[in-house]
């Protein structure tokens, strides 16, 4: 490759001006002025990120209290009607037939006791 | 403890990068202290004013600033600051393209200090300064001026290190005319 870095004086001399124009400003004061607007700006971001936050806050708690309030009332809801469920549907059912049955054991117990008592 | 700027040892800058990272605003200022000089040189560099340098410096800044927690300690702070530098500046450069699409200046702004100060070699250094492509004029100002390498001028820019070599040597000859013809014409 080719070196094109090689700096002669007038190159110096080019320099010299480009230097003139692109100086810098001078002076402390300048440069701290700079820093704080920088700073600030800075601030700005954290700032705007719990500005953000804020602007928010009060709407999504709105929201989540709506949206509690409305599952609360659904829930209860969702209960009451499952009580009246319960209670229709054990007015309406027909009744249960309650079937008897006695054992054969206990059934041969009471005959051998029948036996016994006739017997005697 | 106020954190100090005065030694800017690479020790000290890795200190105040992971302190600024964990969210001092103090440590972030020093370290706005310690690079704002030569972040300004960067822009100024590429961008035609002094006051779209100051504009690019701050956005600068503010990218660095929200990018901090990816940036990894052990890397050189100023190479990874000043590519920021050059990406904002190119960013309002592009704008302004847009924005003055119609009404290209002749010259640069000359910087706004000292507005009486215009001897003709400055003056014909400013004219000749926009006969150079964007890339040509920063790159002879980030070498000739500021003394980046042309490693370093490559790795701002985003371009190989051979064009900013190439970009220098035309930049330089173009400019080598203009000073003879000042030098013919006294």
């Amino acid at each position: 490759m080719s070196d094109f870095s090689g700096f002669s004086n007038e190159d110096e001399a080019v320099a010299d001006g480009l230097r003139s124009l692109h100086a810098a400003p001078g002076g402390d004061a300048y440069w701290s002025e700079l820093e704080a607007r920088i700073m600030a700006r800075v601030a700005d971001v954290e700032m705007g990120w719990w500005a953000e936050l804020d602007r928010w806050v009060r709407p999504a708690l709105a929201a989540a209290a709506v949206l509690v309030l409305a599952a609360g009332l659904a829930i209860f809801r969702a209960h009451e009607a499952d009580q009246q469920l319960a209670s229709d549907s054990m007015l309406s059912s027909p009744a249960v037939p309650v079937f008897t049955g006695i054992r054969p054991a206990l059934q041969d117990d009471k005959e051998a006791a029948v036996r016994f008592l006739f017997g005697h | 403890m106020p954190l100090s700027s005065d030694a800017a040892s690479p020790g000290n800058e890795r200190a105040l990068v992971i302190a600024a990272q964990r969210g001092s605003s103090d440590a972030f200022a020093a370290l706005v202290r310690l690079h704002q000089r030569r972040a300004y040189a960067v822009c100024r560099a590429i961008v035609l004013t002094h006051e779209d340098a100051e504009d690019a410096v701050q956005e600068g800044f503010l990218h660095a600033y929200k990018a901090l927690d990816r940036f990894l300690p052990d890397q050189p702070f100023g190479a990874w600051l000043y590519r920021i530098m050059a990406n904002a500046s190119l960013d309002l450069v592009r704008r302004r393209k847009v924005r003055d699409a119609d009404e290209l200046p002749d010259t640069l702004a000359l910087p706004f200090r000292d507005p009486g100060e215009s001897d003709e070699l400055r003056r014909r250094l400013n004219q000749a300064l926009t006969t150079l492509s964007e890339r040509q004029r920063s790159v002879i100002v980030l070498h000739d001026v500021e003394g980046f390498t042309h490693g370093e001028i490559g790795n701002m820019l985003g371009i190989p290190e051979g064009t900013a070599r190439s970009d220098l040597h035309h930049a330089r000859a173009a400019l080598r005319r203009v000073l003879k013809d000042v030098r013919s014409d006294l």
